[in-house]
């Protein structure tokens, strides 16, 4: 049910992590979601798909890993430098 | 166009957790107790709580939070019953309180002059089990209007507690509810915790929980770290 405050942290994450780069430079954000978590994958991705389309994002593609575990972590970013 | 990976290996509710860690140290240098009160919408935790004003509010300096996705109303209730801080969270959609709303509301509050600080979670059973307020102690509510089975159909809430509190038990003559299979349902998850049946409408008791608040802000207090005398 909180999936959506869940992936505006995950957004805020990859943002901060991106930095000093846009967010639009973002081009894919890895997610490993613990298999012990109370999350609806399903419910997250949908969230996570589309605040990575919307602005500050622009094409951020997402790639979710289900891990053993408990914690849900932003795993890597990939991030185009423009050259 | 040239991509880069970056590692990040970051824990999405590490920023909830590292606020939480200064709730609670906020907390503990004052020596003031606090509670996560959880349990599903309409269980009684306003109610509860309006008891505990009425019978404690001159015996300790008490302060709630409360959380709701809309309007202001359990404040305003609690409000009724003390002239001290009662601070509406409303959360605009999201399902639990989190750390940095208890932060706002620790900032208004004078913490040395407060005994007691309440934090009324959002009513839900699922959500507001995963997100640390900087609570001592978490308390869930568990009605006998609802199914014996809850603890074991959300066991997250109640695996953490530090008390479960039956409420409504006046109306136990008239449901079908068992309570000695709910309390079995609650050993299930949590063996030991302690559970007190209550009734914010006879009274039947509210003394024990009365005692349990009084014990927790007396340990609160003795845990406060000492000044070195210099």
């Amino acid at each position: 049910m909180h999936e959506f405050s869940v992936a505006l942290e995950i957004c805020r994450i990859a943002e901060a992590q991106a930095a000093p780069r846009p967010a639009s430079a973002i081009v894919s954000v890895g997610v490993e979601i613990g298999e012990g978590t109370d999350l609806v994958v399903e419910n997250l991705n949908f969230c996570l798909e589309t605040l990575l389309a919307s602005p500050p994002f622009e094409r951020a593609a997402l790639a979710v890993e289900r891990v053993p575990g408990n914690d849900l972590r932003v795993a890597w970013l990939e991030v185009d430098d423009g050259r | 166009m040239a991509v880069r990976r970056i590692e990040v290996r970051e824990r999405v509710m590490a920023r909830n957790d590292e606020i939480a860690a200064t709730v609670r140290d906020r907390l503990a240098a004052a020596g003031v107790a606090s509670l996560n009160l959880m349990s599903s919408p309409g269980a009684g935790k306003t109610l509860l709580l309006e008891r505990t004003l009425q019978a404690l509010g001159r015996e300790l300096a008490i302060a709630i939070a409360t959380g709701d996705v809309q309007t202001e109303n359990d404040a305003v209730r609690l409000a009724r019953h003390t002239d001290r801080l009662v601070h509406a969270v409303v959360t605009n959609g999201a399902c639990h309180l989190d750390a940095l709303q208890v932060t706002s509301a620790l900032d208004q509050l004078d913490l040395p002059a407060t005994d007691l600080v309440i934090l009324e979670n959002v009513g839900n059973l699922v959500c507001p089990a995963s997100w640390d307020l900087g609570e001592q102690q978490r308390v869930v509510l568990f009605t006998t209007t609802e199914g014996e089975d809850k603890p074991v159909k959300y066991p997250k809430a109640f695996q953490r507690a530090d008390l479960v509190i039956m409420t409504k038990v006046d109306l136990l003559p008239y449901l079908p509810f068992d309570a000695d299979v709910a309390e079995r349902h609650v050993r299930e998850v949590n063996p030991t915790v302690p559970i007190l049946r209550t009734s914010a409408t006879s009274g039947e008791g509210l003394d024990a929980w009365y005692d349990w608040l009084r014990a927790r802000v007396a340990g609160a207090r003795r845990l406060v770290p000492q000044p070195t005398g210099t």
